[in-house]
């Protein structure tokens, strides 16, 4: 027999947690409410007949926002075989309305009772047979983060599923109001009474299963953190050292300001870079020596430096990665985000809107996707428009190519913390504007559970890792390979047949642009070629960089292997500040299409999706144009 | 009195809400209900930090103006 069956339960509970667990699927999971927003289905590892689906998080099933919706329609029109009902436990009083929601459909129900670590080691004891048989469905205590009990758990919905035993009715509610809730047609009066009784059936239900080693909230852990990490004064300067602290691990030549100590980011970065001049020059080799026609020897030689010029920043992107993962695990999202909302506010933001942002320094495409979850559809919009700001991994490696080039002597960390720290300014200004002059509405409330800090799994780590690492190597062999190939190709011809490169088609395609970018300093037609490619994928702008600027010289290899110059040949072409307007434009201008792609699916519309890329052109055209008037009056 | 009003560590009773009525429901669906328990456990620039039912949830100082308790 095959079934359905739908893992539902509040924010931040564990439900993709159990999910991966149960599918071996690697979904994103983090400690803050709001990671899933949308579903998510898998087949039981053990039984593929099983298909499991992982709902966005809700309180309760009255919708609120979108992906509390989904997660209603779902359970309402689709009816799952069975639900299993994701609870706290650590937080039962406010899980089991949801609970009691789900139940009142009658769809059959297993109630996994999580986090069952924590409960005992508060010292607290949940009685799950008392509580089964007070609501007529099975109760199976779990811990979905070392997958404990999930094999219990799967039995119990095999049994209920075959079974198709629904939830003992409740008899909370009397007469009219019965009639009302059956009917779906309840006054807001009439809710509030039914909320009231809800909340008091749990609390009898946790009166009689629950004993609590405290009876009052007593001081855990989190509370102390969070009297530092939210405090009033110091909770804005621990905020920027952190993310000092994220950078300096990624880029710094001077790690914790130790002379000459490269930190973990651009250690591995030598190692990888070595290890691929050394393989590019084998290659080539080869190609050479199997008596392969010119041709074939430049374009397998141009290819490896544009790819190659992308692989060697790679572990400074997986390093970024695995630290924005660690900062999501932790709890500290929540709290980053309740920080900011005194700052937001003014902008006509709420601190919600920080949490896509934050994400946006990893891809923009699932941050853009987590602005979901903002309710207003003015936060959202706005969110949206400004996402891309948030300097993505992508484009790391073009700061870190100009830095290692032109700003060497300079510290590096510095360099890229403040072209990052650019992005978050810009996107801020950029939200008062788009507030003032496009919106006119006030800000919404802010309202969050702040989650339990967690030590983060090494597994869950290191599944970001690895979905970074393959996600990368999907796109060298695909999107930036073909681009390569291009690139070449336009770079190698024009119409006679093979020429120079300054003959080419891309000159003559950079040459025609060219124009544009003449008041903001990089009027070459190679610089301009590297925003167009910058579209399609922002690692792109590095490759493109490798392959008209750099060939494989016997120099460029020992400079690139020894950590120097990247690309010795960008300084004929930049100065520092037309350097620094480079960065800035394409940091600021269009995403790439997969960004815009999805835009354009969370605006709904192309309309809107065209005045947000407008704007961000718009953004980046005037800002580098500042930075190279002001840059140049001043140097 | 108003939510906002409140001082680290003082625990009072919710009463009653003064605003939109999608806000109202949630904060209902998070335990925010007349008669429940809210302690302070911190409070910042930007709000306060409060326990509601076992849970921490934080609140912007706007929306803790709009909360009553006793």
């Amino acid at each position: 027999m095959s079934y359905k069956i739908a893992l539902a339960g509040n924010p931040n509970c564990g439900k993709t947690t159990l999910f991966n667990e149960l599918t071996g699927s690697r979904q994103h999971v983090g400690n803050w409410p709001g990671v899933t927003v949308d579903k998510k289905e898998g087949g039981y590892r053990k039984n593929k007949e099983i298909s499991i689906l992982d709902l966005p998080g809700t309180y309760s099933l009255s919708p609120y926002s979108a992906e509390e919706r989904i997660a209603r329609e779902y359970l309402v029109k689709e009816r799952p075989d069975v639900v299993i009902d994701i609870v706290d436990g650590t937080s039962m009083e406010r899980n089991l309305y949801l609970t009691l929601q789900i139940a009142e459909l009658g769809i059959p129900m297993v109630i996994a009772m999580n986090m069952m670590d924590e409960v005992e080691s508060r010292g607290d004891r949940i009685d799950c047979e008392k509580l089964a048989s007070l609501l007529g469905v099975p109760v199976v205590p779990i811990v979905a983060r070392s997958n404990k009990g999930t094999q219990t758990l799967m039995e119990e919905v095999l049994k209920v599923a075959q079974s198709g035993q629904v939830p003992r009715e409740l008899d909370i509610y009397e007469g009219e109001l019965y009639a009302a809730i059956r009917e779906n047609r309840l006054t807001e009066e009439q809710e509030e009474q039914v909320a009231d009784l809800r909340y008091t059936y749990i609390g009898e239900l946790v009166k009689q299963t629950v004993k609590k080693k405290q009876a009052v909230h007593a001081e855990t852990k989190s509370d102390k953190i969070d009297k530092i990490l939210t405090n009033r004064f110091l909770a804005l300067p621990i905020f920027v050292v952190i993310m000092y602290l994220m950078f300096a691990c990624t880029f710094s030549e001077n790690f914790l300001f130790i002379p000459e100590l490269p930190s973990p980011g651009v250690w591995l970065a030598g190692v990888v870079e070595s290890l691929w001049g050394g393989l590019a020059e084998g290659v080539i080799g080869l190609v050479e020596g199997a008596g392969a026609s010119g041709w074939i020897v430049e374009l397998v030689t141009s290819c490896l430096d544009g790819i190659g010029a992308v692989f060697g920043f790679l572990p400074l992107v997986l390093v970024l990665f695995l630290l924005l993962s660690f900062l999501e695990d932790s709890g500290y999202m929540a709290r980053v985000a309740f920080v900011m909302d005194r700052i937001f506010r003014h902008f006509g933001l709420s601190g919600r809107s920080f949490i896509p942002m934050l994400m946006g320094f990893g891809c923009s495409v699932p941050a853009l996707m987590a602005s979901r979850t903002l309710e207003s559809d003015k936060d959202r919009k706005i969110t949206m428009m400004i996402t891309p700001f948030m300097s993505c991994g992508a484009k790391l490696p073009i700061y870190a190519m100009f830095a290692a080039t032109l700003f060497a002597e300079n510290n590096q960390t510095m360099i890229v913390f403040a072209i990052y720290m650019l992005g978050i300014v810009v996107a801020v200004i950029g939200a008062l504007l788009l507030n003032k002059f496009a919106f006119q509405e006030g800000a919404s409330n802010f309202i969050m559970e702040l989650p339990q800090y967690r030590i983060p799994t090494l597994k869950s780590v290191l599944i970001h890792a690895w979905e970074k690492v393959r996600g990368f190597a999907v796109k060298a062999g695909t999107v930036i390979f073909a681009s390569t190939v291009l690139i070449w190709f336009l770079s190698s011809f024009n119409f006679t047949g093979m020429c120079d490169m300054e003959e080419s088609f891309l000159a003559s395609i950079g040459n025609a642009i060219r124009w544009i970018f003449v008041p903001l300093g990089f009027g070459d037609w190679r610089a301009s070629v590297g925003v167009v490619t910058g579209w399609i994928a922002k690692e792109n702008i590095v490759s493109t960089f490798g392959q008209l600027f750099g060939g494989v010289s016997d120099e460029v290899i020992e400079a690139v292997s020894a950590g120097e110059q990247a690309l010795p040949a960008i300084t004929e072409v930049f100065t520092k500040v037309s350097a620094w307007s480079y960065m800035a434009f394409n940091l600021l201008c269009m995403p790439c299409f997969a960004a815009v792609g999805a835009i354009r699916r969370e605006m709904g519309s192309w309309k809107w999706t065209l005045r947000a890329v407008g704007f961000q052109m718009a953004t980046a055209y005037v800002v580098a144009l500042l930075i190279n008037i002001i840059g140049n009056l001043i140097f | 009195m108003a939510l906002a009003m409140m001082k680290i560590g003082e625990t009072r009773v919710l009463q009653d809400f003064h605003g939109r009525e999608e806000t109202r429901r949630h904060l209902q669906d998070m335990g925010f209900i007349k008669g429940e328990k809210v302690q302070v456990v911190g409070e910042n620039l930007s709000g306060l930090i409060l326990v509601v039912k076992g849970v921490r949830v934080a609140l912007n100082r706007g929306l803790a103006a709009q909360i009553m308790v006793a």
